[in-house]
């Protein structure tokens, strides 16, 4: 693979980085909701 | 510990460094010892960037930390999976590309040789000092709670592993890593079984997170807005705000700029490899560090249905027991015992059935529930009496004990040969961590100062065994450091945390300067770098006397920041568009 290909290439398994993106932030935003339901749930 | 816990521990020690022995031994050149001759696939990456960040005290310190503060430290995390998405967008492509072996190599290339040398020197200085505190930390609490040899445990945490790191260098540290994070989470998951086991019948996690929550310790959540008069506390380390944001900004510069990180994933076999792994790096860290974080929640619970020592390290004890307070000390630990045996037969009497112990655990209700709350205000006068002893300068003792609980509760509690297994853990934590720095050392000093430096060239072999002497130095240097800590006590371990903070910031300023703004140029970045870090300085030193309230974690943000923001402006001067416009291309 030389230089150009290799900035070519775009994100694993999804193509493009937008949708790691999405996936990052979906996943943060699920975490937090979960966290702050058992914060406020058990206190 | 009992004779199966040593077998265990020899066993499994012995067997990390045969594996790191056989699987290095064919490296014979600087691509093979540095970049793995660049092989590795992504789940190896993966567990490689995650055992370099885990070292001994994020195992001994989180459930600790948990079980006295809270969860909320999993809050420092959340800015990772961004950052790791970023590292895969700008810096990886970058570094694989360019075919460096350093990251800090890149930026000679991009700006100049003195901004090369001068963050290298910065890594190099930062690092080698905080991998003596990660020998250090453990091996302090080891031996105090073992009653081992304090020299020979530090020769073992950190001596043992130079065998297979200078033999096999990234290759071995590389299938050592994969092998220890097994062990590691094995470890850690029989030791939350057992938590749970050793709960009275009836009660199980749902009645241990109730437990945690109403003692405030499932304090996941925090917005920074709770302490101060509606007002955002800056002050405050763990919190939604600086978590996203602060942590973005360290793990950025962490795993974007630091040679320990950046020397993992160059070993991938592709930019796709590097990527995948440290994609994945982003989305397994938050629950990982949620899990054993909860494991000190369920030890916490542990404790209320059992005897709580009074203080978790006993060697402090045994210190004031040689004080001015010995008499002192006597009457209050009888006191505490007493009133631990009456909490325990409360809360016995009370867990006969699930809903009780619910109700004992929660303070619903009943003349028995007031009585607990007297008996853990006295316990919490009690401890904070011995903690003030142990603060009084003819003691010099360490009044916090927060990283012995979990290894308390392990030798106290573990059955024989899980004990062994979880000193393991320990043992091979620090070296997961310990021997990433050292190949990463070793490739800064060679790459960046001896090749550079070094008129020359050297045969490839010569290169090679240079490359070994270096690993060898720098693992005898951290071990030095570790000694050094001994002596000088906390306030080290202290100085080189902060050290750390205090550069990381401007370190990454000068990478996102590289990456994002191509019309700045060497003299101006270098310049900014300098000014920003000298601000930082000053800062810390202000936000330690108290005069600005600054966490931190926002040195990260303000030195990123300010390294950006300053050189663009001297770019901006007549004298910098000249200078840019000669300057070197990449």
């Amino acid at each position: 693979m030389d230089e150009n290909d290799m900035d070519k290439e775009g994100a694993p398994l999804f193509g493009k980085w937008g949708y790691w993106y999405l996936l990052v932030i979906g996943f943060l935003l699920f975490c937090i909701l979960v966290f702050d339901f058992l914060t406020k749930h058990f206190s | 510990m009992s004779r199966p816990d040593w077998i265990v521990l020899a066993l499994t020690l012995s067997g990390i460094i045969a594996y790191g022995l056989y699987k290095g031994r064919a490296t014979k050149d600087l691509d093979g010892y540095f970049l793995s001759n660049r092989t590795v696939p992504w789940y190896m990456v993966l567990l490689g960037v995650m055992g370099t960040q885990a070292s001994a005290v994020t195992f001994l310190s989180a459930p600790g930390q948990a079980y006295t503060d809270g969860m909320r430290f999993v809050q420092y995390y959340f800015g990772l999976p961004l950052a790791m998405i970023v590292v895969c967008v700008s810096f990886a492509p970058v570094f694989h590309r360019l075919k460096v072996y350093t990251a800090y190599e890149f930026l000679e290339r991009r700006f100049d040789l003195k901004t090369r040398t001068l963050t290298s020197l910065l890594f190099l200085l930062q690092r080698g000092l905080s991998t003596g505190i990660s020998i250090a930390a453990p091996s302090i609490i080891l031996s105090s709670l073992l009653g081992w040899n304090l020299l020979w445990t530090t020769i073992f945490m950190g001596g043992l592993l130079i065998v297979y790191t200078v033999s096999g260098g990234a290759k071995a540290v590389a299938y050592t890593q994969q092998l220890q994070m097994i062990v590691i989470f094995s470890g850690l998951i029989i030791a939350g079984y057992v938590v749970i086991h050793r709960l009275p019948p009836g009660v199980g996690m749902t009645d241990v997170l109730h437990i945690g929550g109403k003692s405030g310790k499932l304090n996941i959540i925090t917005t920074g807005f709770e302490g101060k008069r509606g007002g955002f506390d800056w002050n405050d380390r763990y919190n939604l705000l600086s978590g996203v944001i602060g942590g973005f900004f360290l793990a950025l510069s962490y795993f974007g700029t630091d040679q320990s990180q950046v020397g993992r994933y160059l070993t991938a076999r592709s930019l796709r490899e590097s990527r995948l792994g440290l994609l994945m790096n982003g989305l397994v860290k938050v629950p990982m560090q949620f899990a054993i974080l909860l494991l000190g929640v369920m030890v916490f619970a542990f404790y209320h249905f059992n005897r709580e020592p009074v203080f978790f390290n006993q060697s402090q004890l045994k210190l004031l027991a040689h004080s001015k307070f010995k008499d002192s000390l006597a009457a209050v630990t009888s006191k505490y015992d007493a009133l631990e045996n009456e909490r325990v037969e409360l809360v016995g009497d009370s867990t006969g059935t699930r809903h009780a112990a619910l109700a004992s655990a929660t303070g619903i209700g009943g003349n028995g529930i007031l009585r607990l709350e007297d008996i853990d205000r006295e316990k919490a006068a009690i401890k904070a009496t011995i903690r003030r002893w142990l603060d009084d300068k003819t003691v010099g003792g360490d009044s916090n004990d927060t990283n012995y609980i979990f290894l308390r509760f392990v030798t106290d509690y573990l059955p024989a040969g899980l004990v062994g297994l979880l000193i393991a853990v320990i043992f091979l934590a620090a070296w997961g961590s310990i021997a990433a720095t050292l190949n990463s050392l070793a490739s800064c000093t060679i790459v960046d100062f001896h090749r550079r430096f070094a008129p020359g060239g050297m045969a490839q072999q010569k290169e090679y065994r240079l490359s070994q002497l270096y690993t060898l130095f720098w693992g005898i240097f951290c071990v030095a450091v570790a000694q050094l800590t001994y002596r000088l006590g906390n306030s080290l371990i202290e100085a080189v945390n902060v050290l750390g903070s205090l550069f990381y910031g401007v370190i990454l300023g000068v990478f996102l300067v590289a990456f994002y703004r191509k019309r700045v140029g060497g003299h101006a970045v270098f310049i900014s770098a300098v000014v920003t870090e000298t601000g930082v300085i000053v800062l810390n030193i202000l936000s330690r006397k108290g005069l600005v309230p600054l966490s931190f974690l926002w040195f990260n943000v303000v030195g990123a920041v300010g390294v950006v923001v300053l050189s663009e402006v001297l770019q901006s001067l007549p004298g910098g568009k000249k200078r840019r416009a000669s300057g070197p291309a990449v």
